[in-house]
């Protein structure tokens, strides 16, 4: 494609996109956008490179016997279905799926979006002065690095802590409790994130609902619950799925505060599949396992790109 | 002023060209000669960086100056046991990057060896003063396929600590003499008994130190137990139900059944091994299963923490076996190795970095600013060893020769993960049975590996 014929089409498309003789000759017969691909491949190459084709390499090496070093460092090659079907018999992976599963229902979908919504509503309603303070501390904790916040999270829960102390015991919380505890603590270091993106959800609720609900009688209870929420379900949404993800990733909280432990009792996926990788040297059921969380994240990612769209659709 | 110029401008085109030259000769010479690469571990082997750099340092300018047509590339690797090895494993993937020396730790050797990455060094052992000095167990412990490929420079093994203060208030014998694990439990039960507030006995447990929780743990209770196999030779499986094992997680059983042990949050910090270290420090804590390297962490030198007055609070001796059976002493033995890569373009130069590093000077200083004891039998009788840390020095010494090795497979580290969540169960569930415990073992290794792997002994 020439200069002459992108420049053409560049000034088709910003004067409305009427289809011209001219304008025809930038586009295939089969009327793909040859300006925007040219435009997007930049994005795409980095795209296939950075992301697609790792991604695609770690699904492959699930399916081999690569180890990080003995015999089958070097020399490793394709195993078949080997790996998966000791995934389907291996007892520590359903556990670990398990655990996965309650901290991202517990911790994620509930307790951060329950806790983010009532912080958005505060702030909403609350003196200006109070609101810059508190949404500033919430989202210090949210900006804080993950080992900043581990630490802090074991010096408070831990026997001797902060806890420990305000409770009048000696109990270490943290190891009586593991998984409370961690989801909690996942709870503290995310809601900020959460915050941010409801509060930002009830700024568009449109204020002539709410005074119609009030005008006909309703309690607050029931605005919020009848008016207020479907108003904001695709923010809802969108924040829960973000917030997943992002719970998803967060290896670091665990791996400093428990390493997965007691026992497994913290043992979620990106923990189990670090330790096979790199504590057992068993590199390619560490790719599986890994491949396993990139398909729980693509089904969220999904479920997000959904809503966007909804969201998207209805603005 | 305008007869300067000229001069002025030949004197600085002179200069350039003099400094060009210099420079140009220099490279020349950098270029010409040979480079001898040597990584290591940069923050977690010694005791302190400043340490680690003035003894890599000094080994690099010891070489340079024996051999000036050499320089040695140090490749120092940060952050923990972990890292080194997944840093070094990498590094060894190309020949581009394996470095041509490389201090690894003892239970990989053998993964390493099998990669094809390292080069054998049986042909250049017989020629050296100090290899015929390392005890046979030391010195099977780079031994893979029947070949040597690796030599220890540092070993580390347990005993046992206990406070001698505490011990006279609850009148039982100093110098103290365990014959036997039974005396371990009597004198624990005297100090729970009549000092309340007080740790009657630390024995690591849990998951958080990883395989150094079993080295300084429940590692020398299976080695001086009546069966300690761990792999079993002959039938090439790992053992997950034995007599040993049994009897360990007894102790284990009678140690947190009668709460005479550390705190779970203490147990299960990531720092768990090093944390008694303080405890005993500050008397808050009667009898401890440690590691050789707390007499030289209390010292001036290192000081984490300071002690001055150690020697006069906390004893030492040999961690008994269980019945008092021959040898009367059990220990494991882990420690770091110096390996040769097999893609090294100048092997015998290399290995003769490795002589150097193998030295008694070099030995005796990586031991004291380590925490380590020289493999060597001679050197641990130095004077400069014995008195850095008087008397911690000399018992670790002494049963270094009885140490047991763990077996050098990829498969070890989880055979260990399933004895540490075992001993973990104890410290979360006290009322947990040995039978529960061997049950969370088997299920774990044999989860792990594949049932036709493992094996039972009776």
């Amino acid at each position: 494609m020439s200069a002459d014929s992108l420049e053409l089409d560049l000034e088709r498309r910003v004067g409305g996109g009427h289809t011209s003789a001219t304008g025809s000759k930038s586009r295939w017969q089969d009327g793909i956008d040859v300006a925007a691909i040219l435009l997007l491949a930049p994005a795409v190459v980095l795209l296939l490179a950075l992301f697609v084709g790792p991604v695609a390499f770690a699904f492959y090496l699930g399916l081999t016997n690569i180890s990080l070093v003995g015999p089958t460092a070097l020399h490793w090659h394709f195993t078949g279905l080997v790996n998966l079907r000791k995934l389907m018999h291996d007892q520590v992976f359903w556990e670990s799926l398990r655990i996965t599963g309650i901290f991202l229902a517990v911790s994620a979908i509930f307790g951060v979006t329950v806790v983010g919504m009532v912080l958005a509503l505060l702030i909403q309603h609350a003196i200006a002065w109070l609101r810059v303070a508190v949404g500033a501390i919430v989202v210090v904790a949210w900006m804080l690095p993950p080992i900043t916040a581990a630490l802090l999270w074991y010096a408070f829960s831990t026997s001797g802590g902060t806890l420990s102390f305000v409770t009048g015991t000696h109990m270490d919380f943290l190891n009586a409790f593991p998984m409370t505890i961690i989801c909690l603590a996942n709870i503290w270091s995310t809601a900020g994130f959460s915050m941010l993106v409801l509060a930002a959800g009830l700024r568009n609720v449109p204020s002539e609902v709410l005074e119609a609900g009030r005008m006909e009688g309703a309690s607050k209870w029931t605005i919020f619950r009848s008016l207020t929420l479907p108003i904001m379900q695709p923010t809802i949404v969108t924040n829960i799925l973000l917030v997943t993800l992002l719970s998803l990733a967060n290896f670091s909280l665990i791996y400093i505060m428990t390493a997965g432990g007691p026992g497994n009792a913290t043992n979620i996926l990106p923990i189990y599949s670090y330790q096979e990788a790199f504590q057992f040297n068993k590199l390619s059921y560490g790719a599986l396992l890994g491949d396993v969380i990139v398909i729980i994240a693509t089904v969220f990612a999904y479920f997000y790109v959904r809503a966007s769209r909804r969201t998207v659709l209805s603005v | 002023m305008k007869s300067l110029k000229p001069l002025l401008c030949s004197t600085v085109i002179a200069g350039l060209a003099a400094f060009g030259l210099q420079a140009g000769t220099r490279s020349a010479q950098a270029a010409d000669k040979t480079v001898i690469s040597v990584a290591y571990g940069e923050t977690y082997v010694f005791d302190t960086e400043d340490l680690t750099k003035k003894w890599w340092y000094g080994i690099k300018s010891q070489f340079e100056s024996a051999h000036p047509d050499v320089t040695v590339q140090l490749v120092p690797i940060g952050g923990g046991y972990d890292d080194i090895i997944n840093k070094l494993s990498l590094l060894y993937r190309s020949s581009r990057t394996a470095p041509d020396v490389a201090q690894i730790a003892t239970p990989v050797i053998g993964e390493f060896a099998s990669s094809g990455y390292l080069a054998p060094l049986d042909s250049y052992l017989p020629s050296t003063s100090w290899w015929a000095q390392f005890p046979k167990v030391i010195q099977g412990e780079g031994v893979y396929q029947g070949k040597v490929y690796a030599v220890n420079t540092g070993e580390n093994d347990s005993q046992l600590y206990y406070n001698m203060d505490m011990f006279k208030k609850v009148r039982l014998p100093v110098p103290w003499t365990p014959h036997n694990w039974n005396d371990i439990l009597v004198a624990a039960r005297a100090i729970k008994a009549k000092l309340p507030g007080v740790v009657p006995i630390w024995l690591n447990a849990g998951t958080s130190s990883g395989d150094n929780g079993i080295l300084q743990g429940a590692g020398n209770l299976l080695a001086g137990s009546d069966l300690p196999t761990i792999f079993d030779d002959k039938t090439g499986k790992w053992v997950v139900d034995s007599p040993g094992l049994r009897e360990t997680l007894d102790f284990f059983h009678s140690v947190y059944s009668e709460h005479m042990g550390g705190q779970a949050s203490d147990l299960f910090s990531p720092s768990a091994v090093t944390i008694p270290l303080t405890l005993l420090q500050q008397s808050k804590v009667a009898i401890v299963f440690g590691s050789n390297y707390y007499g030289g962490n209390w010292t001036k030198l290192i000081c984490s923490p300071c002690w001055p007055v150690a020697a006069q609070v906390a004893g030492v001796v040999p961690i008994p076996t269980i019945h008092g059976q021959a040898p009367n002493a059990a220990t494991t033995v882990g420690g770091w190795d110096l390996v040769v890569s097999s893609a090294s373009k100048n092997p015998k130069l290399a290995w003769e970095l490795v002589d150097l590093m193998e030295n008694e000077e070099n030995q005796i200083t990586a031991a004291n600013w380590a925490g380590f004891v020289p493999a060597s039998q001679e050197f641990v009788k130095a004077p400069d060893f014995v008195n850095f840390a008087p008397p911690y020095n000399a018992v670790s010494a002494q049963v270094l020769p009885v140490g047991v090795i763990s077996p050098s497979s990829p498969d070890y580290l989880i055979w260990s993960h399933g004895l540490q969540e075992a001993t973990g169960a104890f410290v979360t569930h006290p009322d947990t049975t040995v039978d529960a415990a061997i049950g969370i073992m088997s299920n774990y290794v044999t989860n792990q590996l594949d049932p036709s792997q493992v094996e039972t002994l009776k």
